[in-house]
């Protein structure tokens, strides 16, 4: 009897495909000269697992070539032939093939013999010469346990515009944690009472004590961005102190030299920093750098104990779950209008079903949710290849690869940050030429970042490059006609012309960059998300690009407004903040419609009623409530009867079985079972703005 | 209720069944198969821009529903919603695929079985706008039954709010 192999095809290829995911990653964090085993063990396994498959299921051109591989891996596991440059690049290659290979097959397409059999005979070659001695000798590692120093002393007491300018002061405290061990003391006495507060400024001021063995370079960057915006002061503490907390170990040589700095000694620090996964709240290894040794080790995930489940399978449980999360409301609701000596305990259940509904809908939740490091895992490798072909020095530089999002977000996110990566790598990047010559290291650093904060993700692309070049991005806009020629912008004003679709001021265009298709897409596509994309310069010190989403696409954290009889969603995301206009403070505009005035600033009022047709409790501003509401950068106040509540709502679609609607972004269902529609508030101005015009 | 034809006896055409609603003093009969459910009125939450007929949308088990009022699409006089009130919820097929939505109609009256060959063809009257989405009249039971092609009626309205979110009037006025 006679089994059909072919019902496993799948379950080979998905496997396959992972593990040389896996098989990549492992090698590029290889050390030329002093390679980790328990890495070149992961690659082996690799090999041999497809191998072994392939032969299984008579796909005799891939088992050919991976037993080739797998002898050339068996030489390095038993440490007969050293890891060189060359040998790194030949299984690169072999990677790249295997999955061409694997592709064509699953595609039941014709394999490239050419290339497979040419990169076959490297891999010979490679074997037949073993015994030919490695010219590379082995890198020495980074002087690490260095003597241990006195801590370091730092006064930051940022201007009050440090915040409005785009820096976050938190954002800098949690680096400098992750330098080394920390101690910070506040300063809050330029705290103004609470009814001047404006929450834009900043009025803190920070005492830090910080671990000596950091280097003063490492601090200074933390602090790049805020420079001219804060005063800053940076010395060693005066008198002895106590021994250092934790003297690190001496650092492991970096394993990913290729694409990581080795030079700096940074990263012995962040080994060392024991109280880092103390801080990190939730998962302990919340921001593993790749610096760190390979402890995930890809062979890790095969016996992690997971289960592969189809994506439709996790939204239909969704889709129940936020039923059951609506019929619980309705429940909840009903409870409070019941009496007598039943009803407490009723009301006591129902509280504990609406914890456990919470629980539940968090869980689902989570089930779709995917470390960044799925997104990050590729720009090792394209960087790489990257720099090779054109000549520059990179180190990448990957953090937070542990944080989670959405699935859906996350595959939509990947496009936009390749271009991105891009760029930075293409255009930001100097050669190494130059970078000595302008006092800067040789190799550039390309940054990505991804941290959580609050409801939202947020995704961070740098470089320590040449930063974008105003003067050359305002003649171009100037040449094209999209700005006057007498106009002035502002810095910020002039980075956003790079978002303009076709907008490119690559000097040439290059195969990787430069054809002006791209930021505008990259905008778009972080649009689509619900998010927005920042970018930062500063010449000659390099360029920061943030983009912000939303962790999942299914909630929104919402605010209720009333209308008339109606019920709307604003998410908070949106939301400045809300208030009630005093009688007489509301001016008219011929053209404009109203106005009213807001921290200095004058914003349109848009009257939702009139927007959208309702018959309102009151149309006097004075009697209703003003939401203030920022969209696509531009603010405005949104007239309401009433605010409601806050709660985070499931959104749920209109253009399933309707349409689409200027200026509501979806639907809820709300606790009665009614729904109440979301406002787009970006969609919104846009629609406004066209009735304004009309 | 006409003799049931199911199956067994082929006659002139197929039989199918229809399910008839009463809207003012004319009977309707759309494709039961097509029937999603039978609801009582509950308020809607209206839809901006939406045209006059289209009263809103409706919570049906979490998916999120338009409903339309026959009688405003029909142009008949407009009636008070009352607890007897009854919403038809139906599948369309568009262009852009399948879409539920409820429509209001003053009562629901039976499922009857027509023969195809029972079916005579809507009278052109011209003046009234297109009649494309009538399928045709059937007599039963000596009352006259109006069928009607759902997926024409409100279909094209469904797909062309997809496509224009303010412009309620070309909705009724497709007669060109």
């Amino acid at each position: 009897m006679t089994v059909d192999l072919s019902q496993f095809h799948d379950a080979f290829f998905e496997e396959s495909f992972e593990a040389l995911d896996a098989m990549e990653a492992a090698l590029l964090k290889l050390d030329i000269g002093a390679p980790d085993p328990e890495l070149i063990n992961t690659i082996f396994r690799v090999a041999h697992s497809i191998k072994g498959g392939s032969a299984t299921f008579g796909f005799t051109e891939i088992a050919s070539f991976t037993h080739s591989l797998e002898t050339l891996l068996d030489e390095l596991r038993s440490g007969t032939m050293p890891v060189s440059e060359q040998v790194s690049d030949v299984l690169l290659k072999s990677v790249d093939v295997m999955r061409a290979m694997l592709r064509a097959v699953q595609a039941k397409q014709p394999l490239d013999a050419q290339r497979v059999s040419d990169l076959q005979f490297d891999l010979e070659v490679i074997i037949a010469r073993k015994n030919q001695p490695a010219p590379s000798a082995p890198v020495t590692p980074p002087a690490a346990a260095a003597p241990v120093a006195q801590p370091w002393l730092i006064r930051f007491r940022p201007y009050p515009e440090l915040i409005a300018r785009g820096n976050d002061p938190l954002r800098m405290l949690r680096e400098l944690n992750e330098l080394g061990a920390m101690h910070a003391q506040i300063d809050a006495q330029s705290l103004p009472p609470l009814a001047d507060l404006n929450p834009q400024d900043c009025h803190l001021a920070w005492t830090i004590e910080l671990a000596g063995e950091v280097a003063e370079e490492a601090i200074r960057q933390v602090f790049d961005w805020a420079e001219g915006d804060c005063d800053l002061d940076i010395g060693r503490q005066p008198e002895p102190a106590l021994e250092a907390a934790v003297e690190p170990p001496p650092a492991p040589p970096s394993p990913a030299a290729e694409v990581t700095s080795a030079a700096q000694p940074e990263p012995a620090h962040e080994a060392g920093a024991p109280h880092e996964a103390a801080t990190a709240p939730g998962s302990p290894a919340a921001r593993p750098e790749t610096t760190t040794k390979a402890e995930a080790a890809p062979g890790a995930h095969s016996d992690s104990g997971s289960i592969r489940v189809s994506v439709d399978k996790i939204d239909e449980l969704m889709n129940t779950v936020g039923e059951l999360v609506i019929t619980q409301a309705m429940l909840s609701q009903l409870g409070g209008q019941f009496d007598g000596p039943q009803a407490e305990r009723l009301r006591a259940g129902l509280a504990q079903l609406e914890r456990n509904m919470r629980e539940l809908q968090e869980s689902v939740m989570r089930v779709r949710m995917l470390p960044i490091s799925f997104v990050f895992s590729r720009f090792p490798r394209m960087v790489r290849d990257l720099a090779h072909r054109l000549g520059k020095q990179i180190d990448l530089k990957l953090t937070g690869e542990q944080t989670e999002l959405d699935k859906t977000v996350l595959e939509k996110i990947g496009d936009p940050l390749v271009h991105l990566v891009r760029n930075c790598v293409d255009h930001g990047i100097e050669s190494p030429e130059k970078r000595l010559a302008a006092g800067k290291p040789a190799a550039g650093t390309v940054h990505l970042d991804a941290s959580h904060r609050g409801g939202n993700i947020a995704v961070e692309v740098s470089d320590d490059g040449g930063g974008l070049d105003k003067e050359r991005i305002l003649a171009k806009a100037r040449a094209r006609g999209l700005v006057g020629p007498n106009d002035t912008l502002s810095d910020a004003e002039i980075y956003e012309l790079i978002f303009l679709p076709g907008f490119s001021t690559a000097e040439k265009t290059t195969d990787v960059s430069g054809r002006g298709v791209g930021m505008d897409v990259v905008r778009r596509n972080v649009k689509s998300l619900g998010g927005k994309i920042e970018v930062m310069s500063e010449q000659g010190r390099g360029s920061r690009f943030i983009i912000t989403l939303p962790l999942t696409l299914a909630i929104v954290d919402g605010q209720s407004v009333a209308v008339g009889s109606e019920t709307y969603i604003v998410p908070l995301i949106s939301i400045v903040e809300s208030m009630q206009l005093k009688n007489g403070s509301v001016s008219r505009l011929s053209g404009q419609g109203e106005v009213f005035s807001f921290r200095g600033d004058y914003l349109p009022i848009i009257r939702l009623h009139e927007l959208f047709g309702v018959e309102p409790h009151t149309r006097a501003l004075h009697e209703g409530l003003v939401v203030v509401a920022e969209g696509d950068g531009r603010r405005v106040g949104l007239f309401v009867d009433d605010l409601l509540g806050q709660q985070q709502v499931v959104i749920k679609s209109l253009e399933t079985n309707y349409g689409h609607i200027d200026g509501i972004s979806g639907a809820t269902i709300l606790g009665d079972g009614s729904v109440a529609l979301i406002l787009d508030v970006p969609g919104l101005l846009r629609a406004a703005s066209m009735r304004m015009a009309a | 209720m006409s003799t049931n034809t199911n199956g067994s006896q082929q006659q002139n055409g197929e039989s199918r069944q229809v399910l008839t609603f009463v809207l003012g003093d004319e009977t309707y009969g759309v494709d039961i198969l097509r029937v999603q459910e039978i609801r009582g009125w509950s308020a809607v939450t209206k839809i901006p821009h939406a045209p006059p007929h289209v009263l809103g949308v409706l919570n049906l088990r979490g998916s999120i529903v338009p409903i339309v009022d026959l009688r405003m699409r029909f142009a008949l006089d407009r009636a008070e919603y009352t607890a007897v009130t009854v919403i038809i919820v139906m599948s369309v097929v568009t262009p852009a695929g399948r879409r539920d939505f409820g429509v209001v109609v003053d009562g629901v009256s039976d499922v009857v079985d027509v023969n195809s060959a029972e079916v005579k063809p809507a009278p052109e009257l011209g003046s009234r706008g297109a009649t494309d989405y009538l399928l045709g009249l059937a007599s039963i039971a000596e009352r006259m039954v109006v069928l009607l092609d759902i997926d024409r009626l409100i279909g094209r309205d469904l797909s062309s709010i997809a496509g224009n979110g303010e412009d309620g009037e070309a909705l009724t006025a497709d007669a060109a």
